[in-house]
This record gives structure tokens, C-alpha cells and sequence, in this order.
């Protein structure tokens, strides 16, 4: 149709522009990084912080996402809480007594502190919070974490005693996780479940707005009970699922906090446009999970096998862009009673070599079950490589979140097709009990009742586990969660991977606003430096 | 007349509104996946999903959740949204206005615009400035959405500071996405209007008209262009209703609080309500635009037949 000859000087002329206009962005690009190394500017005390996914409840009780509970921690407090290293600190609670027989907590809570409705702070606001998660009839998503309470009584103004139905060593630790933070009475009785869109609580921040996937905003409560705070007036979260437009609101100072960053970007933006970019371990671990019901899993030598043949460095550098610690416990360091083990390291002969006791010398056939998101698809691509070369063929098979609950939930343990799974675990109560008994825990825990995706049952580790949970005594779960940990890692039910990292970035003018290993955000300390 | 064709076409649509929540309530339920693990939590134990699943109604014979279903449909109850917890009428209503707006802004401009290339490129069939108009388009059909949303974000937003990177809280946030949005449209008008109007020109009426001596002008803005119509309004009414579905690229490009957003966020949570209800909505926009350019056929040619 077109003159060919016209056509092609036509596209030469217009690429030969392209190529120019390119050049001209490059070098004002370059220009640009020498000039804004200095400490960025900010008008005004508004703070905007870009998460990277939509909120869901406003109401503690009944979230199990990690964001929604962030954007909670600004409005709402617990009796006790997290510190940075996910130590467990009082916050509402002044101080408490554990009876001897471990059944009976009694509180004593802090005085002079209201809800953002003007209701005041006390043993009743306790007792109508605890007893809320305690019913099942409710029907919260965090029941399941108070569920051994047995009744909760007002004993005076500022007094509370909480009796269990049998001892749970880590229930301290349940009440500090973001399940257990308290909600005005007040605003219970009022609004019913609807309290997931009004929330009240006693926080530094109250609510101001929510407009479902564009944003929901905090403003500065006057009457907070720790003088001097908040430092900031109000607190913006914007969802922002783009990683590449996340990155872009942080840099046009849109944003002035943003979480997480993606990796790849992590490097190239860091010291730029004034911002800065932080890492740090988090509690999250990754391993492989190895269903030891089936063939060749069955057999421990070959699950060491896998362990001895994946380099765990060269993982975290290609996959995790550098930004983790090779996993070398069940449980990542920052969860209350990890105890280090010897990692496998990285030995192709051992592999080999303990592939041919097992009986398969050339290896065998396998698949490998996980998320369908481009950091699982590396993580699980890096492995198949690796296992290529002790000869184990692995094939990958991508799911997408709603497939995978069918998959791996929803059949029974004798009859998943499940022989290697590729996940992560938080363990959100901080302690080792969530980060074992859920995973690792016997047949109690197989799917689809739980998360024993490596089909792990050793009755000396459950006897053990549960052991554990029946004392409150610190030294006494010590030991026991050391033995535990030892026994499992000797098993090696699963190939340990890595600790990951949280990555988040900040403009360089704001102090106090951090990432804890649990992955969820404070901003209780959050201040501009003018 | 006119009005007894549009209340015939009205009644017609209850029919196969009806057939077609049928087919996306078994489409929906039959994505593998259960929402009731999905609404219980990742770290949720077996019994606590059973629970969940009771409480929604999940364990019933899947017949028996349509009858339900469509019991409330028509009472105006389009139940709840499994994710929060809140009436999917005010979910998707929330949404609508937001990608109901994008949608007039992308296609305000992209019709003035793909309309003018379309026209100039067939009137300087072979010149420069048909190959430039051409290759726009082109460029515009084959740019992938996501990519030229990053690109204007890295140069208007992070470069030149000149409009924010997302949300929707001024007229400046509508500038990016809508012509992120717009240029696939624009594009795709120009060569509709290229080549219609090409095929128009070389008609007996074109001839004639210019035989009695009617400037080039008249001839083409006047009596080709609106005869070159019909293939570019029905080309226009399917990306007017699929710009209303809501873009899911540019909304997440974007953050903007949008259907197609929402679609992907409720289609990822198994939010049955939600889905089957954008879907619905979906099925009935397209319809609706339908009718509109059946109609618009009439305005144009009147030799069309409503009948």
C-alpha cells in the first residue's frame, strides 16, 4: 500500500529521534544524581505512607492481614505489645501475675487513659474485648488465638483476671499480637461488627476517613496518654499495588514512606532524591517443604540430600537480590526461643553421595508445588536448577492463591499429590509456637486441618510440642523448643532456605517510622526533622 | 415510535440478563478455590473454615445458592461482599464513579483526536502525513498500557514534578490515566475512520458532489465523513463499554480506586458477590451501549430501519 522506500526513511528518521531524545533523558538522569544527595525538604506535618495492597477490617478482632493490622496499630493499643526486636513489652498493662498451676493471669492495667469516644480505660473495657474473642459464636477471625480462655473477671476498677481452661505457656505472647488489642466498649456496643469501619481505640492516632482502595486517613489524638506523642497531625495510607508506582510516589514525595520496596529497585534508589532505603531480618522464614509420607521423602537420607544440594548463598543472591541470612533453625532468630543450628552447607558430592544409600543414584522425578508471583517463580526456578544437578528433575507447578487452597486444603492427607512445596511463614504471636506447631506439629496439624505441608510427624517432637505449651515458665520452654528444634532439623523434613528481609524506604526528613520483623509498621514515634 | 422501539429493546434485555447470571454464577463457582479458606486467613485452622463456610452459605447444593441469590437480585440485594463484609451495592458504587469519569475523560479527547487522524491520514492517502498519523497509531495499537503508564509517571511525575503519580483527588490525576487510556482508543478510531472514509470517497455521491462544485471541505466533513459513520460509532460504543468494565492495567498502574481493580482484587479473594455483581453490571453496560448506537445508526443513516 505504502511507498516502501518512503516507509523506511520515514521509520529510519523517527528512530534515529527516539535514539537522540534518549540520550538528552540519560544525561539529565545523571545530572540529577549529583544534585539531591542532600536531606529532602517537607512542608507542612502531614505524613503519606504507599502500601502495596488494599485494606481490609479496621477491626483487630477479625483481621488476619498484616497491612490492615498496621494501619490498626495507629488507632488502637493492646496490653502488651511488640518492641523493635519482637520482644514482648507492656503497653496498656501495667504488670501481671501468672498462678503457679499456670491457669489464672491478673492483670494490672495502666490508669487515666480513654478511648477516642471519651470512654475510659479499665477491667470492664478488658472483659468485654477478651470475652468478645473468647466466644466462638462470633465468629472472628482471630478467635482461634484466645480460644483457651476459659472466663475473664472484673476483680476492681483496675484489675482483671483472666482464668485459661488449660495452661498455654504462650499467652502473653498472644496478647501482644495484633489480634488482642482493645476496641472502646462503647463503639462495640454502637456500631456491632460494623466496628470494622469505625474503628476506636486508645491510640496515639484516631480515624478520620476510609475510602476503600484509594485511601484511609488518621488524625492526631489530643488526649493521647503519652505526653508529647503523636508528633504528627495526620497519616495517610494510600494502597499502591504498582511496585514501579509505589517507587514513584516515594520519589516525587507523594509518599514519604513506602513499603515494601521491591528488591530489584532497592540498590538503584537508595542515597537518591533523599531517599532512604532500609533492610532488615525479619521473621519471616522460606523453606521447601518435603511430603514425607511419599516416595522418596519418606526416605531421610535423600531429604538431606536436597539440603546439602541447594547453595543457600547463591540464592539469596539470585533470587533475594542479597537481601536475606540462610535459615539455620526452624524458626528465624527474632522469634522468642530460636535456638541456631548447623546449616546443611553446600556440598554436591555429600548429595550425590547420600542419593546413591538411598537407592537412587540417578536421581529421580518430583514436582514442586507453589505461588504463582515472579519472586516464588525465581525461588522455585533457582531450586529446579540446583537439583538438576544431583540429578532430581523437578518440575514446577505455579499456582495462583484460590487453586492452591483447593489443591493443597482440601484433600485428604493419604490422598495429596502434594510432593514439594514451596512457602513462607510468619509466625504473627512472635513466639516458637506459632512458628513450629502449625508447620511441623504431627498428624494435627496435616492439611487440610493445618499447615504440615511436609506431612512431618515425629511422636517424640509433637509429644514435646505440646509439653511445651503447658508451662509458662521461660526456662523450662527454653529447653524444651531447643530440643525440638534439633530433633526437627536433624529430620529435615523440610530443605531450610532463608530469613528474608523486610525492605522499606523513606524519605531522608522522617524519624521513627519502621518495619518490625513481623513485617507490620510502627509509627507511634513518627516525626519530621525540619 | 421511537419510544415504543426502546421500551421493546428494554424488555428484550430481561431475558438474557437472566440466562446470562446464570452462566456467570456457574463460571464464578466453578474457579477452583475456596473463599472460605481465603476469608478465614492464611494461618486459620480446618475448623474455623468449616465454620466460615456455614456461615456463608458455602456447603449448599450450588442450585440452591442461585435460587438465593437471584431471590435477593430482585428484592435489590446484591448480598454481601465476602472480603469486607460490606453490601456489594455500595462496593461497586464506591467504584463506578471513579472509572466512570476516567472513562468520559479518555474518551473525550481520544475520539477528537483518532476522528482528526483518521480523516487527515485518508485525505493524504500516501503522504507524510497519512505515515505519521499511521504509524501513531500503530505505535498507539501495539504499546502495551502498563508500560506507557510507567513511562509517563517516570517523566511528567518523577521528572518534571508537573502531576501527581496516583489517586484521584484533582483534575490534574486525570491527565496521566486518561491518556494512558485513551491512546489504545484513539489509535484504534483512526484506523477505523482511515479506512471507512477511504472506502466513502470513492462512492458515486463523493464524486457527484464534488462535480457541482462543493469545496473539498464540505465535501468531506459534510457528506463523506458522516456517511463513513456507522463502522466508527459501533467501533467506538464496544471501547466506550469496555473502557466502562474498568481498566485493571491502568487502575493498578495508577492506584486508581476503580471496577477493574476491584475486579482483580475480588477475582484473586474468590469474592463471589462482588464478582458475580461487576460481572452483571458488566454485561448490562454493553447492552445498553448497544441500544445507544443501534440508535445512533438511525440519526446517521436514516435509511436504517429501527424495526
Amino acid at each position: 500500500m505504502f511507498n516502501r522506500r518512503k516507509v523506511f526513511i520515514f521509520a529510519a528518521s523517527l528512530i534515529i529521534l527516539l535514539v537522540l531524545f534518549s540520550g538528552c533523558s540519560n544525561s539529565s538522569e545523571t545530572k540529577g544524581k549529583d544534585s539531591t544527595q542532600g536531606t529532602a525538604t517537607k512542608e507542612g506535618n502531614d505524613l503519606t505512607i504507599a502500601v502495596d495492597a488494599n485494606l481490609i477490617s479496621m477491626d483487630p478482632h477479625d483481621t488476619n492481614d498484616t497491612l490492615s493490622g498496621s494501619v490498626q496499630r495507629t488507632m488502637f493499643q493492646g496490653l502488651f505489645g511488640f518492641s523493635k526486636g519482637m520482644e514482648v513489652v507492656p503497653v496498656l498493662a501495667k504488670d501481671y501475675k501468672i498462678s503457679d498451676n499456670g491457669l489464672v493471669y491478673t492483670f494490672q492495667l495502666k490508669k487515666g487513659i480513654t478511648f477516642h469516644d471519651g470512654a475510659s480505660f479499665n477491667a470492664k473495657a478488658v472483659k468485654v474485648n477478651i470475652d468478645r474473642l473468647a466466644n466462638p459464636d462470633n465468629n472472628l477471625k482471630r478467635h482461634s488465638l484466645f480460644a483457651m480462655v476459659k472466663s475473664t473477671e472484673v476483680v476492681d476498677e483496675y484489675t482483671v483476671k483472666v482464668k485459661l481452661k488449660k495452661p498455654f505457656g504462650a499467652f502473653i505472647n498472644n496478647l501482644a499480637h495484633p489480634a488482642g488489642r482493645i476496641i472502646s466498649p462503647k463503639a462495640l456496643e454502637k456500631y456491632g461488627k460494623e466496628v470494622s469501619r469505625n474503628p476506636v481505640g486508645t491510640g496515639p492516632y484516631k480515624f478520620k476517613e476510609w475510602v476503600p482502595g484509594d485511601h484511609l486517613t488518621v488524625v492526631k489524638y489530643d488526649q493521647y496518654w503519652q505526653d508529647g506523642y503523636p508528633k504528627i497531625d495526620k497519616l495517610t495510607f494510600e494502597p499502591t499495588p504498582e511496585n514501579g508506582s509505589r517507587v514513584a510516589k516515594l520519589k516525587t514525595g507523594e509518599a514519604d514512606f513506602i513499603f515494601p520496596v521491591p528488591p530489584e529497585q532497592a540498590k538503584q534508589i537508595d542515597g537518591k532524591n533523599g531517599i532512604e532505603v532500609k533492610a532488615e531480618p525479619s521473621i519471616v522464614v522460606r523453606y521447601m517443604a518435603m511430603n514425607s509420607m511419599k516416595e522418596p521423602f519418606n526416605n531421610v537420607k535423600v531429604r538431606k540430600a536436597i539440603n546439602y544440594g541447594i547453595d543457600k548463598e547463591a540464592f539469596i543472591k539470585v533470587v533475594k537480590r542479597g537481601f536475606g541470612k540462610p535459615l539455620d533453625s526452624v524458626i528465624a532468630p527474632k522469634t522468642s526461643f530460636y535456638s541456631q543450628q548447623k546449616v546443611y552447607e553446600y556440598n554436591l558430592e555429600k548429595a550425590k553421595q547420600l542419593l546413591k544409600e538411598a537407592g537412587y543414584p540417578d536421581g529421580f522425578k518430583t514436582t514442586l508445588w507453589g505461588g504463582n508471583n515472579s519472586t516464588s517463580m525465581k525461588g522455585m526456578q533457582f531450586i529446579q536448577q540446583q537439583l538438576a544437578k544431583i540429578g532430581v528433575d523437578v518440575e514446577i507447578v505455579p499456582m495462583e492463591t484460590g487453586t492452591m487452597s483447593e489443591k493443597i486444603w482440601s484433600t485428604k492427607p493419604k490422598e495429596t499429590e502434594l510432593e514439594m512445596y514451596y512457602g513462607g511463614w510468619s509466625p504473627s504471636t512472635g513466639d516458637a509456637d506459632w512458628g513450629i506447631r502449625p508447620l511441623l506439629g504431627g498428624k494435627e496439624a496435616f492439611p487440610p486441618k493445618s499447615y504440615n505441608t511436609a506431612y512431618y510427624s515425629n511422636d517424640k517432637v509433637t509429644k514435646l510440642i505440646n509439653d511445651a505449651l503447658l508451662t509458662a515458665k521461660p526456662d523450662e520452654r527454653e529447653k524444651l523448643y531447643a530440643e525440638i528444634q534439633k530433633l526437627i532439623w536433624n529430620d529435615a523434613p523440610w530443605a531450610f532456605l532463608t530469613v528474608d528481609y523486610t525492605i522499606s524506604g523513606k524519605k531522608n526528613y522522617l524519624e521513627g517510622v519502621y518495619l518490625l520483623p513481623d513485617g507490620s509498621l510502627s509509627t507511634h514515634d513518627a516525626k519530621i526533622v525540619k | 415510535m421511537l419510544f415504543r422501539y426502546i421500551s421493546k429493546r428494554i424488555v428484550e434485555l430481561i431475558p438474557i440478563l437472566l440466562v446470562i447470571s446464570i452462566l456467570v454464577f456457574l463460571f464464578v463457582h466453578f474457579i477452583p478455590g475456596n473463599p472460605a479458606r481465603l476469608v478465614a486467613g492464611k494461618q486459620a485452622t480446618f475448623k474455623e473454615v468449616q465454620l466460615v463456610a456455614e456461615e456463608l452459605g458455602l456447603n449448599e447444593p450450588i442450585w440452591k445458592q442461585y435460587v438465593s441469590y437471584m431471590k435477593g437480585l430482585f428484592q435489590g440485594d446484591f448480598g454481601t461482599s465476602l472480603k469486607t463484609g460490606r453490601p456489594v451495592s455500595e462496593v461497586i458504587a464506591s467504584r463506578f464513579m471513579p472509572t466512570f469519569w476516567l472513562t468520559i475523560s479518555s474518551m473525550a479527547w481520544s475520539l477528537v483526536v483518532g476522528l482528526l487522524i483518521g480523516v487527515v491520514s485518508a485525505t493524504n492517502r500516501n503522504k507524510w502525513q497519512d505515515f505519521s498519523g499511521m504509524f501513531g497509531a500503530v505505535s498507539g495499537i501495539s504499546m502495551p498500557s502498563f508500560w506507557l503508564g510507567l513511562l509517563l509517571i517516570q517523566l511528567f511525575s518523577v521528572q518534571l514534578g508537573w502531576l501527581p503519580v496516583g489517586g484521584n483527588d484533582s483534575w490534574q490525576s486525570y491527565i496521566l490515566p486518561s491518556i494512558t487510556l485513551g491512546t489504545t482508543v484513539a489509535a484504534v478510531i483512526a484506523r477505523f475512520t482511515r479506512s471507512s472514509l477511504m472506502d466513502t470517497l470513492k462512492d458515486d455521491f463523493v464524486r457527484t458532489g464534488r462535480a457541482k462544485g462543493l469545496s473539498e471541505n464540505k465535501v468531506v466533513w459534510g457528506h463523506a465523513l458522516r456517511n463513513a459513520m456507522v463502522p466508527i460509532v459501533t467501533m467506538s460504543g464496544l471501547q466506550f463499554g469496555f473502557l466502562l468494565g474498568g481498566s485493571i492495567v491502568v487502575e493498578v498502574v495508577f492506584s486508581w480506586p476503580g471496577l477493574g481493580s476491584l475486579l482483580i482484587d475480588s477475582i484473586s479473594f474468590r469474592d463471589y458477590p462482588v464478582i458475580q455483581a461487576e460481572l452483571l453490571l458488566f454485561a448490562l453496560e454493553f447492552m445498553l451501549i448497544n441500544l445507544v448506537v443501534d440508535l445512533l445508526y438511525g440519526v446517521l443513516n436514516p435509511r436504517i430501519n429501527l424495526d
